[in-house]
């Protein structure tokens, strides 16, 4: 027997429960508004409580590892942007990194402070997109007005900085684009004045608001064993006590220049995991202060005309710079053989990317190790005895983005 | 560290450090590392090496294991060359949890079968796909587009429109 509702279909199993009924198994998705996207679970429930979770991913499959090996090197870097679609530069950044890393290149100082700022500022986003809508749908519908606000400043210096609000594709192996404009420095000083005000709004709305507490304390329990073995990171590891933030744990880009904390919490359940978060921008501000204050001078790409294009004065006056620049644009640079693994710390967790490079002017294989579809296989081990309305908060804690979890 | 006679090759790429093991090692191979220290599977992935000729292959697919120490920072990738069709491997999902999707995706992307994996199945593409799209043979753009031009039922109003 079944029924059906908008984006629900129940069956019964005619096995016994503990309680004296049922065990029903509700079909969960993939179309159902919580799921952030489109995210199926069949989940076995007996009374209220959730016996098992089984995820079905695959419904946001783009074959981007696919489309990669088709294209030239820098050319990838719009890909790239695709697949965890709420943190666009810090996929380039995984990728430009590896592919520097290949080539053996390292980046002018302005790019890296420039990649750092873009970095965080995306954090920010990605971070405000996930309070917004977890606020939402565990109640606190005016957590989405507020911080789509904030979100939308960011989104309009993005605008300012590479002409794109979400796709950026700002960040490219050699540098970034081009320098930042004199009005994005303006916006984002503004912004970081203005933002830790933001941050105590929220928490003044969510932090001791009781509705929130009781949805997320001592819901989705996982316990640093857990999270160890399961290979969560991100929030979802830091949530639960373990002080693993690959910015600090193994920098990149400079980030060890700068002072901030990771942030921890010790409450292994939703809530832990919203507080590191609210800890998290809050260090993601003091960073981008940091970043524009010590801004160093000079250029922004590296100085290499078999890499990146010659600057358009150039191509006038030498014939030298016309060939580089046709070459670039006809064939590609090639990358020497080789392969390589590079992490960065996204608004999830670890977002790697491995390449291999046969020597040829596109890429042999790309392989992109998203933190949400590692973090997706803990929700059945936080989500079991819950009851099912907890569900919601679970997977809205857990932070997927179904883009990157099926890629 | 891993036992000498397991390893095969070793040696460093672009400053990342790597072992070559035997493919029927791998679980042993896995086990030990994984007692030493390296307890977090980072990925795993398969390579295609069809007609490449930038360096000679021992066989065509690859599978890359990268593990992590969390304590040392150290991280080392364990690769094992596989052939045959479909090509072959042990699981490795009861040493590293988390191994278990990423087969499942290696699978269903290169049809590489992970022999003890307790549930092989599709996770990306639909379950009736054909073929097995990361591999280099996989034509691009293979997929038929229908328009509703060509099917003339489609054009055709309903009955009571």
């Amino acid at each position: 027997m079944s029924t059906t509702a908008q984006g629900v279909t129940i069956t019964k199993t005619g096995e016994q429960g503990a309680f004296g009924g049922e065990l029903l198994t509700v079909n969960f998705g993939p179309h159902h508004p919580s799921t952030h996207g489109v995210l199926r679970l069949i989940v076995d429930l007996d009374g209220e409580q959730v016996r098992s979770v089984k995820p079905v991913i695959g419904y946001l499959h783009t074959g981007i590892e696919k489309q990669m090996e088709a294209l030239r090197w820098q050319q990838g870097v719009v890909v790239t942007d695709r697949h965890d679609y709420l943190s666009p530069p810090i996929n380039n950044l995984a990728y430009a990194l590896a592919v520097e890393k290949l080539m053996g290149v390292e980046v002018p100082p302005r790019a890296q402070a420039l990649r750092v700022i873009m970095s965080e500022l995306t954090r920010l986003s990605s971070h405000l997109v996930w309070m917004g809508t977890s606020g939402l749908e565990l109640g606190a519908m005016s957590m989405l007005m507020y911080c789509f606000r904030e979100r939308d400043t960011i989104l309009d210096m993005n605008e300012e900085i590479s002409g794109f609000r979400m796709h950026t594709s700002y960040i490219r192996p050699g540098g970034v684009m081009a320098d930042a404009t004199p009005r994005f420095f303006e916006m984002l000083d503004d912004f970081t004045h203005t933002m830790p005000g933001h941050i105590d709004e929220y928490e003044n709305l969510l932090t001791m608001n009781p509705i929130w507490r009781s949805r997320t304390i001592g819901i989705g329990r996982l316990s640093p064993e857990d999270a160890k073995v399961l290979g969560a990171s991100g929030p979802m590891i830091r949530g639960s006590g373990i002080a693993w933030d690959l910015r600090k744990s193994m920098p990149y880009s400079g980030y060890e220049n700068y002072d901030f904390e990771v942030a921890v919490s010790d409450d292994c359940d939703c809530y832990g995991r919203y507080l590191v978060r609210i800890k998290e921008m809050r260090e993601a501000v003091k960073i981008l202060r940091q970043a524009l204050d010590r801004l160093p001078d000079g250029p922004v790409n590296v100085d290499d005309r078999k890499m990146l294009p010659p600057p358009r004065e150039e191509l006038e006056t030498s014939m030298e710079a016309v060939i580089h620049h046709f070459k670039l644009f006809t064939e590609g640079y090639s990358v020497p053989p080789g392969d390589v693994y590079v992490a960065v710390e996204s608004g999830r967790g670890e977002n790697g990317c491995y390449v291999v490079s046969d020597g040829t002017h596109k890429p042999r294989r790309v392989h992109f190790r998203s933190a949400s579809f590692v973090n997706l296989q803990a929700l059945e081990r936080m989500a079991l005895n819950h009851m099912v309305a907890d569900l919601i908060a679970i997977i809205g804690t857990a932070d997927t983005v179904l883009g990157d979890v099926d890629r | 560290m891993i036992a000498e006679t397991l390893v095969v090759e070793r040696g460093v790429s672009a400053g990342d450090a790597w072992v070559t093991i035997e493919p029927a090692n791998v679980k042993s191979a896995l086990q030990s590392l994984k007692n030493d220290g390296f307890r977090l599977l980072v990925f795993l992935t398969c390579v295609d090496h069809l007609v490449d000729t930038s360096r000679t292959w021992p066989a065509r697919y690859e599978l890359v294991y990268e593990l992590r120490n969390m304590e040392t920072k150290e991280q080392l990738r364990v690769r094992a060359f596989v052939d045959g069709d479909p090509p072959r491997i042990d699981s490795v999902h009861d040493i590293f949890p988390p191994a278990n999707w990423e087969e499942r995706e290696t699978y269903d992307l290169f049809g590489v079968v992970f022999n003890g994996h307790p549930d092989l199945t599709r996770i990306l593409m639909p379950d009736d796909w054909v073929g097995h799209p990361l591999r280099r043979d996989y034509p691009v753009g293979g997929e038929v587009v229908e328009f509703s031009e060509e099917h003339e039922t489609w054009q055709t109003p309903p009955p009571d429109a």
